[in-house]
């Protein structure tokens, strides 16, 4: 038996009935085409589908749609008002931190979260807040000279 | 207690498939309508950036800025065989197919401006995507206008390419040979490590690295290549093992076969020699095996200059490294001669 939930995607405010069974990472691709978000393991051990539940980050695929009931969810599709590109987002394209780019949104979803609860991140912080997100391309070098140029740019506000 | 050490180590490697192999890449070029210019290739780009780096060959050969260049990508349908993005060879292998195309346009662009202007092509010049003669400047034509007047002829202004390297088997019997790469591409990297004698936990801090690829064609891009390839050797050196028993994988998921994180990146410095020594596109090489190789041997010295005990079974892990430093005690214990 399908439920029906009502939640606020990227600011928009939605309501679908869903399988109880069905994990937040298919909603969000299958039934609202936000396929920004990636599937990786499938299992919680990779990050590539990083999506921000409430301000924090969660792996998407572990997560079951029921839960996000009258919550607030951001994907990567969410952070650009369609002409302009987040800081973030920016910065990671000027310093080339994107190699296959798959891991990229879940990455730049768990630095969204960091800047959102520290906006002041240290090297440390910024490497412990990605811990959860591999990437096999870049060696994260990139990745994180990118999170803290956005920092320095304001862009954790 | 944590101890310090630094580890070095030198690669070279041949890429391509070499050893007579037949190893090539077809990529054609022409003025494409709405003021683009097509490039087709089937190399597949898989984030290594091979497509950034032959837009940037066909824009500076044609002198037009790489927004202009449009690049179709593999399609059997419409493109010819650019072989696989392996062996470290695309950039060379297409990067040279690319670059020959792109010459050969520009050979043609020549050809038939130099009928419209009743010039010779010594006379005439290119800038953005124009031509005209020296002695006037001003009367230019674009080279979509000179693909028109072409068309109108029933030409049309492209041009294909092959680069189809010789190379030759190794000797069966003194594994000699001529040329058996088309070349060479060489890295040196020393390796910082900390090793924790109580964990057994080796930390990378930081590693430098020279590489001779001939020429950077992108410089970020090759950078990255590097760092992520040296990434994947601190892997191999340190947590990545796949175990098989009874020809059933023990650990086929990331929770049981560790990689790197960014917890496990060290700090960089790279440096880009830039030797021109080959055939390549500008002179430039492959770096995307090269970049993972030299970490490896580097951190096991780096561990052995650290805590004085070589291992020699991949990865060295804490386990692996208490094991032979307890060994090692019990061995002084008894006064048996260290043997490393």
């Amino acid at each position: 038996m399908k439920h029906k939930i009502r939640f606020t995607i990227n600011g928009e405010v939605k309501e679908i009935e869903v399988q109880p069974n069905k994990t937040l990472l298919k909603m969000l691709r299958e039934d609202l085409d936000l396929i920004g978000v990636k599937e990786g393991c499938g299992a919680g051990e990779c990050g590539a589908c990083t999506v921000l539940v409430n301000n924090k980050p969660v792996n998407s695929c572990l997560m079951l749609a029921v839960e996000v009931d009258g919550k607030e969810i951001l994907t990567i599709e969410g952070l650009s008002d369609g002409i302009n590109l987040d800081p973030l987002q920016e910065s990671f394209l000027k310093h080339n931190a994107i190699q296959c780019g798959y891991c990229t949104p879940g990455m730049v979803m768990s630095a969204k979260a960091l800047l959102n609860r520290n906006s002041h991140p240290k090297e440390e912080d910024v490497k412990e807040a990605l811990a959860g997100n591999l990437c096999r391309c870049t060696g994260y070098k990139r990745i994180v000279d990118a999170v803290l140029d956005a920092v320095k740019k304001g862009g954790g506000k | 207690m944590k101890k310090n050490g630094r580890g070095i180590a030198t690669i070279m490697f041949g890429f391509g498939y070499g050893a007579g192999f037949p190893d090539h890449s077809i990529a054609s070029a022409e003025i494409e309508d709405e003021g683009k210019i097509l490039i087709r290739t089937a190399a597949a780009d898989v984030g290594q950036g091979v497509l950034t780096t032959i837009t940037q060959i066909a824009a500076e050969v044609l002198k037009v800025k790489p927004e202009i260049i449009q690049i179709i990508p593999g399609d059997t349908h419409l493109i010819k065989n650019s072989g696989s993005s392996s062996a470290t060879r695309q950039t060379f292998f297409t990067g040279n197919a690319v670059k020959e195309a792109s010459e050969g346009l520009l050979s043609n662009i020549y050809h038939y401006a130099s009928i419209e202007f009743r010039s010779n092509h010594v006379e005439l010049g290119i800038k953005d995507g124009y031509i005209f003669r020296n002695d006037n400047p001003n009367n230019k034509l674009s080279y979509w206008e000179l693909a028109e007047k072409v068309k109108e002829s029933g030409d049309s202004l492209k041009a294909e390419a092959s680069f189809f390297p010789r190379t030759d088997k190794p000797d069966p019997n003194t594994g000699q040979g001529e040329k058996i790469y088309v070349a060479y591409t060489f890295v040196t990297q020393v390796v910082e490590v900390e090793v924790d004698t109580d964990t057994g936990i080796v930390q990378v801090l930081k590693v430098y690295t020279s590489a001779d690829i001939g020429k950077a064609i992108n410089p970020q891009n090759v950078e990255g290549q590097i760092e992520g390839g040296t990434v994947q050797g601190i892997g191999m050196a340190l947590m990545e093992e796949q175990v098989i028993k009874e020809g059933i994988t023990l650990n086929p998921d990331l929770t049981g076969y560790l990689i790197p994180t960014s917890m496990d990146t060290p700090r960089f410095a790279t440096r880009l020699v830039e030797n021109e020594d080959s055939e390549g596109p500008f002179g430039a090489k492959g770096v995307g095996e090269p970049a993972t190789i030299a970490t490896t041997p580097a951190i096991a010295n780096a561990i052995y200059d650290a805590i004085g005990v070589r291992i020699f079974d991949l990865p060295i892990t804490p386990e692996k490294i208490l094991k032979a430093l307890k060994k090692r005690e019990t061995e002084n214990k008894i006064g048996k001669k260290e043997d490393f």
